[in-house]
């Protein structure tokens, strides 16, 4: 990885001496040990600042939505990044012309505590961008995962139990919305919570306001998400918030076979289409 | 000359649960702004206010929002509103008996007594007319306390312009009171003056020498009033405003009407511009 | 004074036949101040709870009164008045500072908030001196010492065997007496703890007042998300919104935490908005901690508690903030005081 740290520092100051962009988006060391910050780099003698490894938590394409008025971005993605870049191209978001991607093959990242691989990383298959400019080091070997380990669990639970699950989840919620922000999908420029005199969302801190607020974004997320884990790994409250995403993706592929989001920038969605041989469970 | 405007007043009897009121006039002034009165439930003035304070007007059960008190009597308090949004909206659609809320008063108000003796110039837009009204009739209430009293009104058409009969027909009847109404644009109803305030006002050639602007319109109007007063030759600390943020409150307390280490609500909303170039707020 | 360990859970008990108990515990995946039972026990290893006890005297929703129309068509606006007697068992130096800092906000200058003065009122704050730091604690750069709280009723410090317990006002004496036959004469000592955590706050206020329009804030909030995370598990953070649930012809307006760092926190009617980019909401945050709060009430709204620090879902760092301002230079031209 140290490898491709020096790689990326160079490649990221060639990119702006060059002038073929304007800011270079990926990490920098943080001010405790293992820890790293999102960088935003503009100056060939900053990228020394650049890291790469093992605790690059974050991911990155959110912030293409705010730096993009600055010009063409080089954007450091690996795979989970990479999907959050092409559902954001097809969301109209961003446009691919305007992002100069500097793919980076990951092992997974780690909690900088306990030193173990992140729970979004335990559950990736995609470790290798989907999309790219240029590629830093070697593609590494895909992971063979089953991502919906955790829907099966609360999948499997007594009626009750699943309910309590839900209940106890929801409970916990202190509604900062640090899902909603990191989310490479939640894009609108206003969101139904912040629609505050149509009143969908009451402000109320309580069970019935929090399950609705997760609750609907994760039907409105869909079969958009791109299964990056940024909101369950940014959630200040540790909640499972992709148990309750990947129910949704496991049914919309079972029910559309739906596929991975973010894989590609083309083509359609299944929520956004219609099929006559789509299932009417309830016709 | 320095004017001693006060800050920090507290003075809210209900401070953040509302008393029971009803409406019991509405007078329609243009198409989206109407001006209502307001007693208790019981008939009585809600409370005492000074020229400039604001209060919390309460619609059950759409939500609350801040308004100057635009004039008051001797048994009712009045608001002007126009309809830009959700429960002005609301506020447009009541009747007179219908039952609301209102909490206040907050804030400080215009410096009644520091302006004693002297001429005042009246600078305002549209809506703006609201929190001059309530320093401007309390002037009219008490005309031998004053000197000249000017004011400079303009609003986009004819019918943006508020209290149109009062300020033509009534105000000039006072003694050493002058009004000069323009509208943006010349239409075929309107024989007076054309032409946006700003060059509006300095076309009629005040002298800052012994008197106060007191200025309050929207952004673009204020910032180019500002400009010209400043060019006529009016020091900062001679120009007064009232200030407009998102408040929820009015107590100080909730925390998003700041301007530095100021709540809006609670310290303002009357400043003036001497007051604000020391505050991390930009006119502009 | 001492209270034995082995003591704690019986003087729990009895204190909750009288009031309700607040302890630092974990429920599930979260640490905070929870109503002490048979299955919540208190947990001091817990340097700090993940959220502070802010919620007990300042919930998250609040109703403030019950309104409508009743059987005759006659409105009315009835207040909710629901104080109890509380007991905040074990709060750490920071989340004491913290509640000064909020008595400053909810009673002073002209106002006593209805809603908050009554749980105020009828609290019992017991502090527990610090026994290790957190990485992230720094509570003693911002003139705190996480041994102790001056502010709180009652100091308590734990050793291996028992708590010494110190009243440190009268309503502290009066409850030490009433809890007098589970103590016993003694002292323990107590090793100071200090924090690793440091940040050089000389000028930094005084630098702060010239930075309003200082570029630092451009390249502090690129990274920002504008969650309200920090605001939320902040102990000091006291913005509030209010809002209303109506029910056919009743409803309640109610009060709720809100974050300056949304951006519909500061939108007026017709859309306008003051603070209407990340920047100017990034800077409004940390002004008031910084600078405003000091301004208006003498004392920094940040108490060094390191929540922020440790849960911001970007490490945006209020402690690398602090250093940066430190280090910032004040150019012509990027000066506005603050």
């Amino acid at each position: 990885m140290s490898d491709i740290q020096s790689q990326l520092r160079a490649r990221a100051a060639e990119l702006l001496s060059s002038g073929e962009v304007v800011q270079v988006i990926g990490w920098m060391d943080g001010r405790f040990e293992n820890q790293t910050t999102p960088a935003f780099i503009d100056r060939p003698e900053d990228a020394e600042l650049l890291v790469f490894n093992e605790y690059c938590v974050n991911t990155t394409p959110k912030y293409t939505l705010y730096e993009k008025e600055h010009g063409k971005l080089a954007v450091c993605v690996r795979g989970c990044d990479s999907r959050g870049i092409n559902r954001m191209i097809k969301d109209n978001q961003i446009l691919r012309d305007q992002l100069y991607l500097i793919g980076l093959p990951c092992s997974g990242v780690k909690d900088r505590k306990t030193g173990e691989l992140l729970i979004k990383c335990q559950n990736c298959n995609h470790r290798n961008p989907v999309v790219y400019d240029e590629l830093l080091g070697d593609a590494v070997e895909e992971p063979q995962v089953n991502r919906y380990d955790v829907v099966e669990r609360f999948e499997a639970m007594e009626r009750d139990k699943r309910a309590q699950y839900f209940e106890s989840t929801f409970n916990r919620c202190i509604r900062c919305y640090a899902c909603r922000e990191v989310c490479p999908v939640c894009t609108c420029r206003s969101c139904f919570v912040d629609q505050v005199n149509v009143g969908w969302q009451g402000k109320q801190n309580n069970l019935a306001e929090n399950k609705f607020y997760n609750l609907t974004r994760v039907f409105h997320i869909g079969d958009r998400c791109v299964e990056c884990g940024e909101c369950e790994r940014a959630c200040p409250m540790n909640l499972p918030l992709m148990a309750f995403n990947r129910k949704m993706v496991k049914d919309l592929d079972d029910l559309f076979a739906a596929g991975e989001a973010g894989l590609d920038a083309e083509g359609t969605h299944s929520l956004g289409t219609y099929d006559v041989n789509d299932v009417e469970e309830f016709m | 000359m320095t004017l001693e405007i006060e800050h920090g007043c507290a003075r809210a009897k209900e401070q953040l649960v509302p008393l029971a009121c009803k409406v019991v006039s509405i007078t329609s002034q243009t198409s989206d702004v109407k001006a209502y009165r307001i007693q208790t439930a019981d008939g009585q003035k809600p409370f005492d206010c000074e020229p400039g304070q604001t209060a919390m007007f309460s619609v059950i059960p759409y939500g609350e929002c801040m308004f100057c008190v635009s004039s008051q009597g001797e048994d009712y308090i009045e608001f002007t509103v126009k309809k830009v949004g959700y429960v002005t909206e609301r506020i447009h659609a009541l009747n007179v008996g219908d039952s609301i809320g209102i909490r206040g008063p907050y804030g400080n108000w215009f410096p009644t007594e520091g302006l004693k003796g002297k001429d005042v110039l009246f600078v305002g837009g549209g809506i703006g007319l609201a929190p001059l009204r309530s320093l401007l009739t309390y002037m009219l209430d008490n005309r031998d306390d004053y000197g000249r009293i000017d004011l400079v009104y303009s609003g986009s058409t004819r019918d943006d312009l508020l209290f149109l009969d009062e300020i033509q027909n009534d105000w000039p009847k006072y003694p050493n009171t002058f009004v000069n109404v323009s509208i943006y644009q010349a239409s075929d109803d309107w024989d007076g003056a054309v032409g946006f305030t700003a060059p509006f006002l300095e076309s009629l050639d005040f002298s800052p020498e012994g008197r106060i602007a007191v200025l309050c319109g929207g952004p673009s109007l204020f910032r180019t009033c500002l400009e010209s007063l400043e060019k006529i030759g009016f020091p900062p600390e001679d120009i007064i405003t009232t200030l407009e943020m998102k408040m929820k409150c009015g107590i100080g307390k909730c925390g998003r009407c700041n301007i530095g280490s100021l709540y809006i609500c609670l310290d303002g909303p009357v400043f003036t511009m001497a007051e604000l170039a020391d505050l991390p707020w930009s006119a502009h | 004074m001492l209270l034995a360990k082995d003591r704690l859970n019986e003087l729990l008990d009895h204190l909750s036949t009288e009031a309700r108990v607040y302890v630092p515990a974990r429920i599930e995946t979260q640490t905070r101040f929870a109503l002490y039972s048979d299955t919540v026990k208190p947990n001091f290893k817990l340097v700090n709870t993940e959220l502070p006890p802010k919620d007990i005297l300042f919930p998250q929703t609040q109703n403030m009164y019950r309104y409508g129309f009743d059987a005759e068509g006659v409105p009315f606006i009835d207040p909710i008045h629901d104080a109890d007697d509380v007991v905040i068992f074990g709060a750490r130096s920071c989340d004491v500072r913290s509640i000064e800092c909020m008595d400053d906000v909810f009673l002073t200058k002209g106002y006593v908030d209805e809603f908050y003065e009554p749980r105020r009122s009828r609290l019992l704050l017991v502090a527990m001196a610090c026994n290790t730091v957190a990485e992230s604690c720094f509570c003693d750069s911002m003139s705190l010492d996480p041994n102790s709280a001056p502010a709180a009723d009652i100091q308590m410090s734990e050793g291996d065997q028992a708590f010494e317990v110190t009243a440190l006002n009268e309503k502290g004496e009066a409850a030490l007496a009433a809890w007098s036959s589970y103590l016993t004469e003694g002292s323990i000592e107590h090793a100071a703890v200090s924090c690793e955590l440091k940040v050089e706050m000389t000028g930094i206020k005084e630098k702060l007042d010239h930075m309003f329009e200082h570029p630092i804030w451009e390249s502090v909030s690129k990274k920002c998300l504008n969650c309200g995370t920090c605001t939320f598990v902040c102990p000091t953070c006291h913005c509030f919104d209010i809002s209303q649930e109506n029910r056919m012809k009743i409803g309640e307006r109610f009060r709720s935490w809100d974050s300056c760092m949304f951006s519909c926190y500061t939108e007026m009617a017709g859309h306008h908005n003051p603070r209407a980019e990340k920047m100017p909401r990034v800077r409004q945050r940390f002004l008031h901690k910084l600078c405003f709060f000091e301004d208006r009430y003498g004392k920094s709204l940040c108490v060094g508690c390191g929540r922020c620090v440790a849960d911001c879902p970007v490490a945006l760092d209020i402690t690398v903030l602090i250093d940066q301002i430190g280090a910032a230079e004040l150019t012509e031209g990027a000066v506005h005081d603050a």
